[in-house]
């Protein structure tokens, strides 16, 4: 295991990196115009209960106590209390973790199956008429935003074919594979042509390198060699793009998530900044830093295991 | 662990990861299986009536708590509620409740006049009660005995009956907020008195109710339950009413009405109590100068306005007031556009640059399209209109302090008597200086608390019929047109509609066919 004993530091270095978004995210949204206390009430609130808002969450203290408080809490693993809704800010995150994680975890199988299926069936057939095909496919699934493709994907498959729901979420494992299908399917066509496009290229490459052809030259055949060398070797490049795009995707599920109706940590985000709930956008912004995080640590760790000369 | 190993073990935990989350997040459902899905575009924020004036939170709080008086469906008439008789004393200045016999909250406790004069005082006096100015005449609540309440006025105030109705006079029980303290109740009111009980709000989601076995009305409520859903995305909630996920989608685009009208849904227009208008800020130049006020009233053209808005679902704005309210002035003229008339009406100003910045809400696609047309048609004028497309909760302060010239806005009045909506839009004397327009005609607001103390019913149909030209003569605002609320059903829905005065006051007598 000592190839992975540096990786042990990660988790430390982790905290100034969480400490820099809280404070970046707090600004940001103190500078953001607009009184919470009175989109909360309305315009017909009085000045007495806005008042009493303000009091009660410390709204009217200097924006520099409010952020120490903020850590302070923070580090006593208190996240706050949601403006909008009056409960702590931890335990509604928690309620809305399960449907992303269930989303992207569902989104990402998808796209590992695609991809596979795709990049091998392309650089297998390389320059014929399929490999054209994937390659074209690839460029439009770049291209088309992913809120336009799930408004597609419901409009064909829920309204016209009426095979999946259009919202929502399940109440059991078994289904939300159907429930949160076309979310999943959407988040995969927003993925799978940056990692196709990357593993056909890196696959194409391996085939013709030395030891595949030393292989094939010993009497293997083409399939054992592409399946226990070429393929394996392929996978690298495409891990570490995986961890880029992951990143990415963990921010894409607010749109996903506003599409379908799916009530998880994007859409708490989005309604948190529309009402200015600061602790619920603080929150969920730290919770979703911290999952970027942990993806990029997961991706360090599989690399290490994919490839023995690595160590960290 | 070598490599495949390791690849086993984490696709096996990212199969089992959610599956565990999962189990932990699983939540009660509805009991029963007339369970009737509501969709709205904004999140319900609180579920005690004391601490809102924002629409969401009304809708859901009218199906929990209910009132001493009940509207009728379309909400022309209030008639006996909770309440089931009341006296007015001869001098109009005290008000004698007689509740029903029998009455429980959902827990089977009795609800007493002690639940409804502690309801009342919180709502009248508790400092974070959020909307106590229309009860500023309310002076003593007082439970007589079991059975009687008795509010006494320091006015005469006509329109003091159609507030006890509203929501937040809805009667909730003392002993559950005293013993679960205001934030609980808050985000879980587990005692109530309207057609329905609290089961669950799952926040950012839904809140779920299910039906009061102990409410007033014999054999009501028909619905099992009702699930009030957030769904922010517009087109996400029809496509969900379209695939029979919803059986109410609240607050379609209405240009998108006829097409769901074609495929078989109820989409209806309903009269709603609402105006959309042009807010000015009358402390600040140009809208200080009443010609040019007069000349912009003169510029636009409303009825094209609201046809492009509408699609035909609205009406031109003549008065300030929305043709539901009692003593509408329906004889008032509709201002019909002058090009001639307000270039004149310009010159006479004395505007040296006439211009102004127009305020949009950022993200509404119906006042981006308002503002544009209004753009155009003062520029024929002379007159020139930037548009500055801002968040919500910016134009909010904004308004607030003054800092603006104009502002696309709408506004509803819950109750059909008028002096609410005259005291929230045009009284200079109220707190929010006639909705942020710093308007103030002393002779207006002494005629509108003229009428609110006046008892003939024909005395105070001339106030106001003088009230509404006074204003649109000055240009206290700039009306343009009164839109409907614009809701599908699906046809399993009976008995349901919503009410001008944005509730769904017949959801007791509301039910849901089956399959």
């Amino acid at each position: 295991m000592s190839r992975y004993r540096k990786l042990l530091y990660r988790p430390i270095e982790m905290i100034p990196v969480l400490i820099g978004i809280s404070f970046i995210s707090f600004v940001l949204l103190q500078l953001t115009p607009g009184d919470p206390a009175r989109l909360m009430l309305g315009p017909r609130a009085s000045a007495e209960a806005i008042a009493a808002i303000h009091a009660r969450y410390g709204l009217d203290q200097p924006i520099v106590v409010q952020y120490f408080y903020y850590l302070f809490n923070l580090v006593r693993g208190d996240l706050g209390q949601s403006l909008a809704f009056r409960a702590p800010v931890g335990a509604i995150i928690l309620t809305k973790l399960g449907p992303t994680l269930y989303l992207l975890a569902y989104g990402l199988v998808l796209s590992v199956l695609m991809t596979l299926v795709l990049a091998i069936t392309a650089a297998k057939q390389q320059g014929r008429m399929i490999d054209q095909c994937i390659r074209l496919i690839c460029v439009i699934g770049v291209g088309v935003p992913s809120y336009f493709i799930g408004l597609l994907l419901v409009l064909v498959f829920s309204l016209k074919l009426g095979w999946f729901p259009v919202s929502g979420y399940g109440r059991s494992f078994v289904v939300n594979l159907h429930h949160l299908f076309l979310p999943a399917l959407t988040i995969g066509i927003a993925i799978t042509p940056i990692l196709t496009r990357n593993l056909r290229a890196t696959l194409i490459q391996q085939m013709g390198s030395d030891f595949a052809v030393a292989g094939l030259s010993k009497g293997l055949s083409s399939a054992t060699v592409f399946r226990t060398h070429v393929l394996w070797n392929s996978l690298l490049p495409t891990v570490s793009l995986f961890g880029v795009v992951a990143s990415f995707l963990i921010g894409g599920t607010v749109i996903i998530e506003n599409v379908f109706n799916i009530p998880g940590l994007g859409l708490l985000l989005v309604h948190g900044v529309l009402t200015r709930d600061y602790f619920i956008v603080q929150g969920t912004t730290l919770v979703l830093s911290l999952g970027i995080v942990l993806t990029n640590l997961l991706i360090d760790i599989a690399i290490v295991a994919l490839d023995p000369r690595i160590k960290m | 662990m070598d490599r495949r190993d390791f690849l086993r073990t984490s696709i096996a935990a990212s199969l089992t990861a959610p599956a565990l989350l999962e189990f932990m997040a699983s939540a009660a459902a509805a009991a029963g299986t007339k369970v009737l899905r509501i969709g709205y575009g904004s999140e319900v924020q609180t579920l005690d009536p004391i601490k809102t004036v924002f629409a969401p939170d009304i809708i859901s709080q009218g199906m929990l708590h209910e009132r001493l008086l009940k509207a009728n469906a379309d909400a022309s008439k209030v008639g006996p509620g909770l309440a089931e008789t009341w006296e007015i004393s001869d001098e109009g200045l005290t008000y004698t409740f007689k509740l029903r016999d029998g009455l429980k909250f959902s827990d089977g406790s009795p609800l007493t006049a002690e639940d409804v004069a502690f309801s009342y005082s919180r709502m009248r006096f508790q400092k974070d009660s959020a909307y106590a100015a229309p009860f500023q005449p309310l002076a003593k609540i007082e439970a007589v005995d079991a059975k009687t309440v008795r509010m006494t006025l320091d006015r005469k105030f006509t329109p003091f009956l159609t507030l006890c109705e509203i929501w937040n006079t809805g009667i909730v029980s003392k002993a559950a907020v005293e013993s679960m303290g205001d934030e609980a109740f808050a985000t879980s009111p587990t005692v109530t008195s309207g057609p329905m009980k609290f089961v669950e709000w799952k926040i950012g989601d839904r809140v779920v109710m299910a039906r009061n076995e102990h409410y007033w009305r014999e054999g009501l409520p028909k619905l099992d339950g009702i699930e009030f859903i957030y769904v922010p995305d517009d087109n996400t909630r029809i496509s969900m009413i379209q695939a029979d996920e919803l059986d109410v989608t609240m607050a379609v685009p209405f240009a998108r009405l006829q097409e769901l009208k074609d495929a078989g849904l109820d989409a209806r227009a309903e009269p709603s109590s609402a105006t959309y208008d042009m807010l000015i800020n009358h402390e600040a130049e140009p809208f200080n100068n009443l010609q040019f006020r007069q000349a912009v009233s003169n510029g636009i053209d409303r009825q094209a306005i609201c046809d492009a808005i509408t699609f035909g679902n609205g009406v031109p704005a003549n008065s300030i007031m929305s043709p539901t309210l009692d003593y509408f002035a329906k004889d008032l003229p509709l201002i019909a556009r002058d090009v001639e008339k307000a270039k004149g009406l310009l010159a006479q100003s004395g505007v040296a640059t006439p211009a102004f910045e127009l305020i949009v809400n950022a993200g509404v696609t119906d006042e981006q399209k308002a503002a544009a047309i209004i753009q155009s048609q003062l520029a024929e004028v002379g007159i020139t209109v930037t548009i500055a497309e801002i968040d919500p909760g910016q134009v909010w302060s904004q308004l607030i302090e003054g800092q603006y010239q104009a502002n696309l806005n709408w506004w509803y009045n819950e109750t059909r008597d008028p002096d609410n909506a005259l005291r929230w839009c045009v009284w200079g004397a109220g707190d929010n200086k006639s909705y942020f327009t710093r308007y103030n005609n002393d002779q207006v607001n002494k005629m509108i608390d003229d009428a609110a103390g006046e008892t003939d019913p024909a005395k105070r149909g001339a106030l106001y019929a003088e009230i509404q030209k006074i204003v649109v003569d000055e240009v206290a605002q700039v009306a343009i047109w009164h839109p409907a609320w614009s809701n599908v059903y699906t046809t399993k829905v009976s008995g349901l509609s919503f009410n001008a005065g944005s509730q769904f006051s017949s959801l007791d007598e509301a039910d849901l066919a089956e399959g």
